[in-house]
């Protein structure tokens, strides 16, 4: 399956988190892993199953990146219908009122175009001192099946 | 033969700068070197002991030692172990990243008064850092910050915290007993433009021992962080044990003192003739960092490429708040590190890599006394292992604790 992980982030946690998946997602399938600002919307099509990865910024803002391509998404109302996609946000409960709204904002931009959402939203909250591969690996493998039972 | 190339700091500055220069340069032997056996300074000493999930970019930097063949070379300092000059005559190419280490006095008559501490001071002693590990600031009951950016914030909360606010953190309780029961935080400018992260001044409104208020009469533009502090006071407990009055638009002009402590600070109202006295047992600057030490950012600054790209002269380039002054949080010095190590992998193109001696040379004039990842480690495992309950780990203060638990674990 052809996969494309896409990552938004400020610190670079995200972008490492990435590269955690794509080995975890490489022995089986085709990867590719980018930055959100090095694709555009045109970028996201029916035949890759997409892996977006963000961290939440600032005042429960997106990472610039993330943040300029949902700009692009909403400007140019691109129809995703039958794109498939999963969303993953990194978070930090110590910020309880803005807590992965990144991930939300993301996640809300693409369904409104009418893309197909594979799972629940996956959430890491950093302040557990879980690592963030230990919940989106599992989280991932469930979007898989999911995937899976939905081709079926 | 490969290009060599030194990193000195071993903060988040030159750790981004390493991750970054790793994807760019493949071959190139790249080596941190940092003053202390133990890497990733600000994120270890300055970032706040309950921030622990902003800290957890520490194992971005982990991996640049452990899987990315970067090397850590600890307890090697610029101007004392070595001199600038000689790292350059064994390295390509030096990249500058120790930071702005020194706190910028408050500049007014009193300012050395027994009472006034810096906030980079304040929160080395918090955070178990050798440098200051037995100041023991003696605060009082009233204490004004001054300062209006996420410093003075982190000082506002460490001292509104209960002690069970504190789980998950890495801080000694013993480190931090107080008996403040007043904050003043003064800004100089208007506090609609302070320079606060709002989900941190959001973070206060958490906080049961603390109350938040604005000091009467002032007044200051709508803005989303004035909104977020008047938030933060509108649901504020008068009756909490520990008061924080903000004080909108205010400047030092001088600290009075009795017997050589501080008694009051003299304020003026910015830009205007008011006046105002707030009587107080110490005072914490946070009004930003400058150079000291052995790497003098004055020296350089000039360079017209300084902020443009990071390059000094030939073989010299600067990264992070060494570069850019100290402003922006930890992601601003990702960018940065991206922007410095394409600075870096130009200038190297097309140069045959020079005759130094490279790492090895390094190891040599340092052998005596140099430490490395492993040691780290070492220190790393025992403060993980003896973290009391609820903590992630106990920091070892001292040098020669540190030095000890090396000796120790190198057999």
């Amino acid at each position: 399956m052809k996969i494309s992980i896409l990552f938004g982030t400020e610190s670079g946690n995200a972008e490492m988190l990435c590269d955690d998946l794509k080995d975890e997602l490489d022995a089986e399938h085709n990867v590719e892993i980018a930055s959100f600002a090095d694709v555009t919307p045109d970028d996201l099509d029916v035949d890759t199953y997409h892996i977006l990865v963000t961290s939440t910024h600032g005042n429960g803002d997106l990472p610039a990146a993330a943040a300029e391509f949902v700009d692009a998404v909403e400007e140019q109302e691109p129809n995703l219908a039958g794109v498939t996609f999963s969303v993953f946000g990194l978070g930090d409960m110590v910020f309880e009122e803005t807590f992965n709204q990144g991930s939300e904002t993301l996640m809300n931009a693409i369904l409104a175009r009418n893309a197909t959402l594979i799972g629940e939203r996956g959430m890491h909250d950093a302040s557990t001192g879980e690592m963030p591969e230990d919940i989106a690996i599992p989280w991932l493998q469930e979007c898989l099946s999911k995937l899976l039972d939905e081709a079926a | 033969m490969t290009h060599s190339i030194a990193i000195v700091g071993a903060g988040p500055a030159g750790c981004y700068t390493a991750q970054a220069m790793r994807k760019t340069l493949k071959d190139a032997e790249i080596t941190v070197i940092d003053r202390l056996p133990v890497p990733y300074g600000l994120v270890r000493y300055g970032v706040a002991a309950d921030h622990q999930g902003t800290k957890g970019i520490t194992r971005q930097f982990a991996r640049v030692f452990e899987r990315q063949d970067v090397a850590l070379l600890g307890n090697v300092e610029l101007g004392r172990d070595l001199q600038l000059d000689d790292l350059r005559g064994m390295m390509d190419a030096v990249v500058l990243a120790t930071g702005l280490y020194a706190d910028r006095p408050l500049g007014v008559p009193g300012d050395d008064l027994k009472g006034v501490y810096g906030s980079g001071t304040v929160t080395r002693f918090w955070n178990a850092h050798p440098d200051d590990a037995d100041l023991a600031p003696e605060l009082g009951k009233k204490v004004v910050v001054v300062g209006n950016g996420n410093v003075a914030m982190d000082i506002v909360r460490i001292l509104g915290k209960g002690e069970g606010d504190f789980d998950g953190s890495d801080i000694d309780l013993e480190q931090i007993k107080h008996e403040v029961s007043e904050i003043h935080v003064v800004g100089r400018s208007d506090l609609g433009s302070a320079k606060f992260d709002i989900a941190m001044v959001k973070e206060l409104a958490g906080l049961d021992n603390l109350g938040c208020s604005i000091a009467p009469g002032d007044q200051f533009e709508d803005t989303p962080i004035s909104q977020a502090v008047n938030e933060v006071v509108a649901g504020s407990d008068a009756q909490a044990p520990i008061q924080v009055v903000f004080h909108s638009g205010w400047s030092c002009d001088h600290v009075e003192g009795a017997d050589g402590q501080v008694a009051a600070l003299h304020l003026k109202r910015t830009g205007g003739d008011d006046t105002k006295v707030l009587e107080c047992d110490s005072i914490v600057s946070a009004i930003g960092f400058g150079s000291s030490g052995n790497v003098d950012r004055d020296s350089f600054a000039q360079s017209p490429t300084l902020i443009e790209n990071g390059f000094i002269e030939d073989g010299l380039f600067a990264t992070g708040w060494l570069r850019r002054g100290p402003n922006g949080t930890i992601p601003a010095n990702r960018a940065d590190a991206l922007e410095v190590a394409a600075t870096v992998t130009q200038w190297l193109e097309g140069r045959e890599p020079g005759s130094g001696e490279g790492r090895a040379g390094l190891l040599a004039a340092t052998k005596n006394t140099a430490t490395n990842y492993d040691d780290w480690l070492a220190i790393d495992a025992h403060e993980t292992q003896t973290a009391p309950d609820n903590r992630t780990r106990k920091k070892l203060r001292h040098m020669s604790d540190m030095m000890d638990i090396i000796n120790n674990a190198r057999g």
